[in-house]
């Protein structure tokens, strides 16, 4: 390397440890306060029987290998038959519901509110990094990048001859928030860490769309070819006793 | 098939390879999914505080995180008994789940610690 800065100690003190620490807190408390802002929402009563319908038959389409085809056919029949099956919904009936879920305020405003916890703290703490933190070289990133990276990286340092891995505190803050999910994963359990990318795909995706989800598992209902995978079960079960025995 | 008992705690047998059809248990995969995450997380996290104390620098540090992985991989398969496809569905499930988060981690532990032990 050319030449090699040395940095003051009480950078190190200062902005790297106490940027980190604040991004972890911040972490933690948004995951409470997500968790104890979650509003339980009356479930509708059409809506949750139509979401029974599908469950069961998603459970006959995963487990249908396993009876014997006499038993599977007249259930297949039941579900989507086409007078009177369960999973056969008219045309009309299933434009009303999607409407009516749409303009429901109690949904949109979930959304709204999950959304904006999930965006107010990062621009807070952005906007704070830059105000109190910018203009002084914050860290040293072990790995060399090209100097297209300078003006991404460097954007407080008005010098251009230092090296592009010297880098300003905005990226580390950039770095500590793509580094910290996997922390929080571990810390909070599960998946509750800040998977922002996940959540807004989520969100993009409206959810409980009935009327498609329901044509969806009549066709796949109608696609399943059974095979009944368990015909020699009774000599399976002889030999397994048998050993036990013996 | 019978007389086996669940010696390892946190992994679980998610396939009987009795018939025909494989049946997975998706309750146990997702939780042997989990471990690996987790598995993987922590590791590079150490790996990535190992990293910065001994000084590797650019394209050496890289090559410590496949390393750490890999050991990563090894210590899993071995801890699953050698035999995968009773506890996951895939060879690439082990090997390369969470790569990506991982090395994210990495990175961030590695500069934490290469900047205080080396620039202090």
């Amino acid at each position: 390397m050319a030449e090699d800065l040395v940095l003051d100690t009480a950078i190190r003190d200062w902005v790297l440890i106490p940027l980190s620490v604040v991004m972890v807190l911040i972490g933690i408390l948004r995951y409470f306060v997500a968790k104890l802002m979650r509003s339980f929402q009356v479930p509708d009563h059409k809506i949750v029987k139509e979401g029974q319908v599908i469950v069961r038959a998603r459970n006959l389409r995963a487990a249908a290998n396993f009876i014997p085809p006499k038993s599977f056919r007249p259930r297949r029949v039941y579900f989507s038959n086409e007078e009177n099956g369960l999973l056969f919904v008219p045309k009309g009936q299933a434009q009303n519901a999607q409407a009516q879920m749409f303009s429901d305020p109690n949904m949109a405003m979930d959304m709204m509110k999950k959304n904006l916890s999930m965006i107010i703290p990062q621009t807070l703490t952005f906007a704070w990094v830059n105000f109190f933190f910018s203009g002084f070289v914050a860290a040293k990133i072990p790995f060399p990048l090209t100097q297209r990276f300078r003006s991404m990286l460097q954007n407080g340092i008005d010098l251009s001859t230092v090296d592009v891995s010297y880098v300003s505190s905005r990226s580390w803050y950039f770095l500590n928030l793509f580094g910290l999910r996997g922390l929080f994963s571990l810390i909070l359990g599960e998946e509750n860490a800040m998977d922002d990318t996940q959540r807004m795909m989520q969100m993009s995706g409206f959810g409980f769309d009935p009327s498609k989800s329901l044509a969806s598992e009549k066709d796949g209902l109608d696609i399943v070819q059974h095979e009944w995978a368990l015909p020699k079960f009774e000599h399976r079960a002889e030999a397994v006793l048998k050993k036990l025995v013996r | 098939m019978a007389g086996h008992s669940d010696s390892s705690s946190s992994e679980k047998k998610s396939s009987e390879a009795m018939n025909d059809v494989l049946v997975f248990s998706a309750e146990n995969m997702q939780n042997n999914t989990k471990v690996i995450y987790y598995s993987r997380t922590f590791m590079s996290i150490i790996g990535g505080v190992i990293a910065g104390i001994l000084g590797f620098t650019g394209f050496m540090g890289f090559v410590f995180y496949f390393l750490v992985m890999a050991i990563t991989s090894i210590g899993l398969i071995a801890k699953a008994k050698f035999s995968v496809h009773s506890y996951f569905d895939s060879w690439n499930r082990i090997i390369l789940d969470g790569f990506m988060g991982g090395l994210m981690s990495f990175v961030l532990f590695w500069t934490f610690a290469y900047d205080i032990v080396h620039i202090f």
